[in-house]
């Protein structure tokens, strides 16, 4: 998409809201925006998606479609559900045993959450980043090999090297090629060998999203991943979601508006009581946002 | 104005008062030092130093220390010494010195003065109501000098002018045992350095919060030599006894021996202690190879059965269990289990294991699972906290890989486990290795064995059911608890080289070593497993 494509896109969506605004509760504007429209392939479509932890309900009725190879950042204060929504797109809530999910997601039109589902197969393809770094103690070289290795795609293991089926070679491209995806080779490739947990905060984090993208994803969540940083490591990694998203689709949750203004295409707010109150263009949620609260919120009025 | 409320930053103790404490520390931990000594008895009481006694000699030291520990309470309430005392030294000193008091009231009462009941009892409760008194309701400078430096003064004086010397001996009425002089004499020089110690350290620091500080770190660190000096006396102990056991004629020299039916070239090291079985025809040092042997398969044996059992249990508790009562309750039985007397687990082996696995007849592999048994809930337990203990961090990351849970347990979490989950495995084995209860009904075969468990060599195979047979781990054997506890209560040894007390501290030191290989083992594997996460 041209850049004078979007800005019209952007300007025929404001003109449209603006006529519909007027005299409109919040509710009728909920199904106004949640059709907002983007240029592109939709990757990830939710609707109508609850989640419940006991009797709490953590998302209510949340609708929303993510485009591909591009970085939609979920904005929100403290507890309005943001990483709640984030993990069912890979279906981690499933680890949590009280969690609940009712609603549909589906990814390329599948739906993911229904019978017969294969997890692993679901999480080869959206990868997930986490707030804290969290490499395993194990050597660089290993963390980024695991998910392979686990999945069988590569093999260097003892049996494999009597058989002849090893392949060594192969497994130093695929750590090479996503140390450098993640912007991390040129710091590391003298100690591939060492330890992950002498790395730094930052490093660590970098190698985390080497070690996902070497699964190979078609999309990438990140919960935060760059609250734990100092702010040279958190540029390095908003350089890289950037970069990212030329290859993948990547969900960003994030606390910071600032993050999110410099670094997504499209941005989606949730505020307290786990909904989504906007979803738009980057630019218009933060120039020219629809609903007062997400206006108050986005000031600092609130959150 | 504000200047008046500020404290002062930099202490600016009189520099004698200073000296003046750390010099009756030193001297009051010399005598506590000394004192341990002398309870044990390697320096005699009447030893001579600097031309006195040497029970005398601390008597006078004591005198020192409580004159000046006094002498610094008086020191601080006059401003001498700088000082930030609280209004009271506390309820806790006042009752531990109302204790005292009570106690020294009453036994020189009864004792040096021959009350009688009512009198010692009033005498009792005088003292040790004035002791609390002065140390609950004087400033903490002088509450936390004064009763210590009393009752400091009143038993150096004691020993001093030889009322209590090594000579001294006290029968209580209505006990059978005869306090004597050489024991009474240290423990209480022993009790009263500490407390001078203590006070004197309360002095130095200038009382207050850091005089606590002070105090308490004190006695905290003589509490850790105390641990300490406990294991050294009890590993120095065995060693000096059992050493000459295990040396009786042993011999290196240069040709070939032949250890357990494995010829070793070149070294011809001869420890007969070690390398002999316990009676024979042609046994002339009556060793206890058996008994060692014994006790490696034992180990072994129950190694093998428990850990696995004891991990897996572990697994499924920590990672698929999903109803928190069921773990809870797997918990308290396996937390009851740790705590079921050994003997009750010998019982069992011997009424429900061998009629079922060795036809009645005592075995060793009746005494592995018995053992097994015994080890089991220690590995669970360890186990269970050090996976845990792997931060939940590690299997979101896996998860998040699409790896599967089966996967992500034996690729990330049982190795960051695997150091605890070995720490458990070396105590429990630590402790089965020294068991004797549990072996009592279900192992020994005879008091003194002859022949040493082959369990390799006894492997045979058929082609009818059941394919394999091991005579060896149907049969009892010897362990080195065992050994020690029979020769000790048979009240004799085979031969004429060593007497039932050498053999058994022979025993001892053997059976130690042998625990002390085994944590090394354990130790050893730990620390492979921490490297290899640290730095592989």
């Amino acid at each position: 998409m041209s850049d004078i494509d979007m800005k019209q896109t952007r300007a025929e969506s404001n003109e449209q809201r603006t006529t519909t605004t007027v005299g409109e509760t919040e509710e009728e504007l909920q199904s106004e925006w949640s059709a907002y429209e983007f240029d592109g392939q939709t990757k990830i479509s939710v609707s109508d998606l609850d989640v419940y932890y006991g009797s709490d309900q953590a998302l209510r009725g949340v609708s929303m479609d993510i485009p591909e190879k591009s970085v939609t950042a979920l904005i929100g204060p403290s507890g309005c559900g943001k990483s709640t929504f984030l993990r069912c797109l890979n279906r981690m809530n499933d680890r949590v045993s009280s969690a609940r999910v009712e609603g549909s997601v589906t990814l390329d039109g599948e739906e993911i959450y229904q019978d017969g589902v294969n997890l692993v197969e679901l999480r080869k393809r959206v990868g997930m980043v986490f707030q804290a770094p969290n490499p395993f103690p194990k050597s660089i070289r290993d963390n980024i090999a695991y998910g392979p290795r686990k999945h069988g795609d590569i093999d260097t293991g003892l049996l494999a090297r009597l058989l002849g089926d090893a392949n060594p070679e192969e497994e130093e491209d695929l750590i090479q090629r996503s140390l450098r995806q993640a912007a991390l080779w040129e710091e590391v490739s003298d100690r591939l060998d060492d330890n992950a947990l002498g790395l730094s905060g930052g490093q660590q984090q970098r190698l985390c999203i080497a070690r996902c993208l070497a699964v190979d994803p078609e999309i990438i969540l990140m919960d935060e991943p760059a609250s734990a940083l100092d702010p040279i490591a958190t540029s390095k990694i908003e350089d890289l979601i950037e970069s990212l998203a030329q290859e993948y689709t990547v969900v960003v949750v994030t606390h910071n508006m600032q993050q999110a203004a410099r670094i997504s295409d499209q941005t989606a707010v949730f505020l307290t009581g786990g909904e989504l109150v906007e979803y738009d263009d980057t630019d218009t949620i933060f120039e020219d946002p629809n609903s007062q609260r997400v206006e108050d919120y986005i000031t600092g009025k609130f959150g | 104005m504000s200047t008046e409320r500020q404290t002062q930053l930099v202490s600016t103790q009189s520099s004698i008062g200073s000296r003046a404490t750390v010099a009756i520390i030193g001297l009051g931990l010399v005598v506590f030092a000394v004192s341990w000594l002398a309870l044990f008895q390697w320096i005699g009481g009447e030893t001579d130093v600097l031309g006195v006694g040497l029970f005398r000699l601390l008597g006078v030291c004591l005198l020192f220390i409580g004159v000046g520990t006094g002498a610094c309470g008086f020191a601080a309430r006059s401003g001498r010494i700088a000082a930030t005392p609280r209004r009271s030294a506390g309820l806790l000193t006042g009752v531990l010195f109302g204790l005292l008091g009570f106690l020294v009231g009453g036994l020189s009462g009864a004792q040096t003065f021959g009350l009688g009941t009512a009198g010692w009892l009033v005498s009792a409760a005088g003292i040790g109501t004035a002791a609390a008194t002065a140390a609950v309701f004087p400033r903490e400078e002088l509450g936390s000098t004064i009763p210590p430096s009393v009752f400091v003064t009143f038993v150096g004086a004691v020993i001093t002018a030889g009322i209590i010397d090594a000579g001294w001996t006290w029968t209580p009425v209505d006990l059978s045992v005869t306090l004597i002089g050489p024991v009474v004499v240290p423990l209480l020089t022993i009790v009263a350095s500490l407390i001078g110690v203590w006070s004197a350290a309360k002095a130095h620091s200038g009382f207050g919060a850091r005089g606590r500080q002070s105090g308490a770190f004190l006695l905290i660190s003589l509490s850790i030599l105390g641990m300490l000096s406990v294991l050294v006396l009890l590993v120095g102990f065995i060693v000096v006894r059992g050493l000459d056991t295990v040396l009786t004629d042993a011999g290196v020299g240069i040709g070939s021996i032949t250890v357990l039916n494995i010829q070793i070239p070149w070294v011809d090291v001869q420890i007969p202690f070690l390398m002999n079985v316990t009676q024979g025809l042609f046994v002339d040092v009556n060793g206890i190879l058996p008994a060692i042997v014994g006790t490696l398969w034992l180990v072994i044996g129950a190694v093998v059965f428990a850990v696995p059992l004891g991990i897996g249990a572990a697994i499924f508790l920590t990672e698929y269990s999903e109803s928190e009562r069921f773990t809870q309750l797997v918990e308290i039985a396996t937390n009851g289990l740790w705590s079921t007397p050994s003997i009750v687990f010998g019982l069992f082996g011997l009424t429900f294991l061998l009629p079922r696995i060795s036809n009645n007849h005592r075995s060793l592999l009746g005494g592995q699972l018995v053992l097994g048994f015994m080890l089991l809930p220690l590995v669970v337990i360890t186990s269970y906290e050090a996976i845990k203990a792997v931060p939940d961090e590690f299997r979101d990351a896996s998860a998040a890989l699409g790896v599967t849970r089966w996967q992500t347990i034996r690729s990330v979490v049982l190795p960051a486990a695997m150091p605890g989950i070995i720490t458990g495995i070396i105590l429990g084995v630590g402790r089965i290795a020294g068991e004797t209860a549990p072996l009592l009904f279900v192992f020994p075969r005879s008091t003194f064995p002859s022949s040493v468990p082959n369990v390799l060599g006894s492997f045979e195979f058929s082609l009818a059911p059941p394919f394999v047979t091991n005579e060896a781990l149907l049969s009892g054997g010897s362990a080195l608890p065992y050994q020690l506890y029979a020769s000790i209560t048979s009240g004799h040894v085979p031969g004429q080289t060593f007497t039932v007390e050498q053999f058994g501290w022979g025993t001892a030191f053997v059976l130690l070593i042998v625990v002390l290989a085994l944590y090394g083992i354990g130790i050893t594997t730990r620390l492979y497993f921490q490297r290899k996460l640290q730095h592989e």
